[in-house]
Parts: structure tokens; sequence; C-alpha cells
């Protein structure tokens, strides 16, 4: 045993024989104090009980000494009384610690254990979900270059029978190509707007953003789409744009947006009607409005309207692929822009807003000379 | 550098009526000499005597595909700066950007219309001719 260990074991073993002989408060706190700087300073618990033994067997031989025999018995079971008390509330103690601690730690394995279910469950969802998505993208994509080839060769020959290259056809011949004609179109546009979508869905659709003078934009949307429009039956009119206004959007996609609303627009609009554009300035935004006069759309199709393959009346005639408008409300938020539409019987309008382009007032050149002057 | 007129078409295109349909229109509408490979060998060994104004190149063809094509066309003398359009069903961007990198004058995307063919290559040969100038 160190020296000073020796010393402190010592100090304890007097402290408890005086205690042990003649009792009182201030011998049992001070071996009470000693004997925790013991066990701290590394006397262990066997060399405890027997620093106890010790002072009681001296104790009681000074007693019998003193032939005071009652009071050894007193003293005796006090001392253990005592000395085993604070031993007793502390292994109580420590076994409530041990069993709330026990409590909680399994308390939080459950909560861990629900937790790591549910995370492994969401991640397998999310690559379940991605899984889903490139099998659903590589599948357009496959079929869409597949559906092209043959329909370039059916497409393509309709075209050059409708252009009167293979000689004139009698009216039922004529009609029976429109048909076919006509549906191949649909199928074209089907397939290009499949391709729209995946593009859109997997963010591969590029934009190639610029400040596009609105006007000359909204003129060339109407002279593109104005003979389309006119097979239909109807007239574009392009009404109040506002000069000067720009807007910032990819001019492709810009063309793409406008021929969607147009030809939706020409399709329900009655025959010999016209279909009205707009542009309206509201503050820092532009309005671009296409009117019809049509039936106006069903109230239990409107909530839906922007889905994908959503028809309020899938027909032939029409030959839509239920894509346009999503196609449309995609580009058009992509491009910083909002689509809405109000609708009643005889006037349906179809509109987006986007912000006005304006070029940044140039900064301040600081020229050759300039001197900053300070108030002193 | 002077530049021919837009006169002699070579076209690549494996599939045979879609073969059909340009040549047609091209020759119908455009009034131009067409002459029709069914592969990227076949072009390679025709350009050199043929030699095209402008090539018309599909891009999925089996064997050598149309990248490859063009790549092995600008090995020959005959057609190391000959403008090339794709005419592909291919047009992910992904694709387009590789076209673009290849130099090739523009992408037209199938199904196209036959009868505004020609107008495209007219618009494509103006703006090319333009630039060159």
């Amino acid at each position: 045993m160190k020296p000073e260990l020796q010393e402190l074991t010592e100090q304890y073993s007097a402290a408890l024989r005086e205690y042990c002989a003649r009792g009182g408060e201030a011998p049992l706190l001070r071996a009470y104090q000693l004997g925790r700087s013991a066990v701290g300073a590394g006397v262990g618990v066997l060399d405890i009980a027997t620093l106890h033994q010790e002072a009681l067997v001296s104790a009681l031989l000074e007693m019998l000494a003193l032939e005071e025999s009652a009071r050894i018995a007193e003293r005796a079971s006090e001392f253990f009384a005592e000395c085993l008390a604070p031993f007793e509330l502390t292994h109580r103690g420590f076994e409530e610690a041990h069993a709330t601690m026990c409590d909680l730690n399994q308390g939080l394995e459950r909560r861990l254990s629900a937790v790591l279910q549910d995370f492994e469950s969401a991640q397998g969802e999310i690559l379940e979900q991605k899984r889903m998505g490139k099998l659903k993208n590589d599948f357009i994509s496959v079929i869409s270059h597949e559906v092209r080839t043959p329909l370039t060769s059916i497409h393509g020959a309709l075209n050059l029978l409708k252009s009167g290259l293979g000689g004139e056809l009698n009216a039922q011949g004529v009609r029976l190509l429109d048909a076919a004609y006509r549906n191949s179109q649909r199928l074209v546009r089907l397939v290009n707007d499949l391709l729209d979508l995946q593009r859109i869905e997997s963010g591969t659709m590029t934009f190639n953003m610029r400040p596009v003078e609105l006007r000359s934009l909204l003129e060339q949307a109407v002279e593109s789409c104005q003979t389309h429009a006119g097979q239909l039956g109807s007239k574009l009119i392009l009404q109040r744009v506002p000069s000067g206004v720009r807007v910032r959007v990819d001019s492709d996609r810009m063309m793409q947006v406008m021929t969607n609303l147009l030809s939706n627009a020409a399709k329900f609009s009655p025959r010999g009607e016209v279909v009205v554009v707009e542009a309206e300035r509201a503050g820092t935004r532009v309005r671009v409005a296409v009117t019809d006069r049509g039936p106006g759309v069903p109230t239990e199709f409107r909530s839906r309207i922007f889905q994908k393959f959503a028809q309020a009346s899938p027909s032939p005639e029409r030959g839509g692929s239920g894509l346009g408008l999503s196609i449309t409300k995609a580009i058009v938020e992509h491009m910083s822009g909002q689509v809405g539409f109000e609708s009643e019987p005889g006037r349906t309008t179809f509109f987006f807003d986007l912000p006005e382009w304006r070029p940044r007032a140039p900064a301040r050149q600081r020229v050759a000379g300039d001197t900053w002057s300070t108030d002193r | 550098m002077v530049h021919r007129p837009l006169n002699r078409i070579l076209l690549v295109e494996d599939d045979p009526d879609i073969q059909t349909v340009t040549s047609m229109a091209l020759g119908s509408f455009g009034g131009y000499t067409v002459h029709v490979c069914g592969s990227a060998q076949e072009a390679i060994d025709a350009a050199p005597s043929f030699q095209p104004d402008l090539i018309l190149l599909d891009v999925m063809m089996p064997g050598m595909d149309g990248v490859d094509a063009l790549k092995a066309l600008r090995e020959l003398p005959a057609t190391a700066r000959t403008p090339v359009i794709f005419l592909t069903a291919r047009v992910q961007p992904a694709d387009v950007a590789l076209y673009n990198e290849l130099d090739s004058l523009a992408v037209i995307r199938k199904p196209f219309e036959p009868t505004a063919l020609v107008e495209t290559i007219h618009g494509i040969w103006a703006r090319y001719r333009a630039q060159a100038d």
C-alpha cells in the first residue's frame, strides 16, 4: 500500500475507533468523510470491512475492560445500522435508477426500431418509385422511337398522297385518305407529346431562355396556326397587345404553348366564329389570353383539366392526346408563369401570366477623375 | 469560299419505306438528284463518285450508325466538309447535343411532313450559306 493511502487508512481507522468507543456526531461525520476519501483513493471494500471490524473489536475490548456490557450491545447495534444505512440507500437508489434506465432503454429501442422500420420502408418506396420512373421513361423512349419509324413512312406516304403526288382520287378515296391522314397526325402528336412529357418529368427538357418581344411572338403563333384553324372553320384574331412588352422565354416552347392553346380553341370554336388572342399588363406581369366561343368546359371536368390524359369528350375528330394542356402548364410554370382558365357556355378563355422582362438600368460607372467626397 | 448550289443529295436511310417517301418528296418537290444508300457503308462507298452537296443521314441503322458514319465520311476527301443533316427519331436532348458537336447543320425529327421537307431543307441551306459567306 502506498504511504499516503496507509496514512488515510490509519486516520479512518482512528476515527472509527473513536466513534465506536465514545459515539457522537462529530466522530461519525469524520469517520464518514474519511471513509469516502479512502474508497475514493482506492481502498477496497474488504479493507474497509476489515477496518470496521478492527475498530469494533478494539472498542469492545475497551468497553469490556470498563465492564459496560449493556452499552456494548447497544453501541454495536447502532454502529452497524448507521454504517449500513448509506449503503442500503445507495443500493436501493441504484436499483431504482437501473430499472428506470432499463425502461427508458427499452422504450428507446422500440422507438428506434420503429423509426428504422419507417426509414427502411420509405427508402424502399423511394427506390421503387425511382425504378418505376426510370422504367417508364425508358419504355416511353423506346416505344416512341419504335413507333416513330413506321409512323414516318405511314404519315409521309399519306402526306404525299394528299399533295396529289399519287394522282387524283375520287370522293370516297379523298374521304378515306383524309381519315387516315388525320389519324396519323393524331398519332404523331401523341408520340411527340409523350416524348415531351417524358422530358418534362425526367427534367431533360431544355429551355433556351431569352427576352422576346411578345407581340411578334404572338403574331408568329397566330400566323402559323391560322391554316389549321381555317380547316376547322374558325379564324384567329390578334387583338390588344401592348407594345414594347418583352418576356423572357424559350421561343420554341412558347410557340408550343400558343399552338396548344390556339389549336384547342379552334377545335372547340363553332364554325364561322373567331378565336381572339390578346395580352395585357398586370403589374409586373403580362397576361396572354385565348378566347373562343365554344360550349365551355364541363363543370365536372374543370378540376382535372390540366391533368395528363384529361379529355372532356375524347373524339377522333378532335384528335387530341389529352396531354397538351398538362404540357402547356408544365412549360409555362418552368418559365416562371402560371396558367388558368375561365369558362361559361359560349365563352372560354385560357390564359397564362408571365413576368414582364425589363432590362436592368446600367449601373453608374465610376469615371476616371471621380472622387469620393466626405463631410467632415 | 465558293459553294455549289444544292442539287445532289445523298440520303442514308435503312428503312425502305422511309427511303421511298423521302426520296419522292425531295425529287418531286425540290427537283433534287437523290442517291439513296441503305447503310453507312454503302454511303461511304458511294460518296466519292456521287459528290453530294448535302447528306441526309439517319442515326439508327444496323451495323455502323449515323454518328459513326458521319465520322467516317469526314475522313473521305469528297465528304470532308459536306454539310450533313441528321434525319432521325432519336432526338433526346443528349442526342441532339451530340449531333451539334459532330458539326452537323441541323436535325430533322421523324416523323416529318414530306411536303414540308424541301422547304425545311431550303431554310437550313440558306442559313448555312449566309453563315459561310
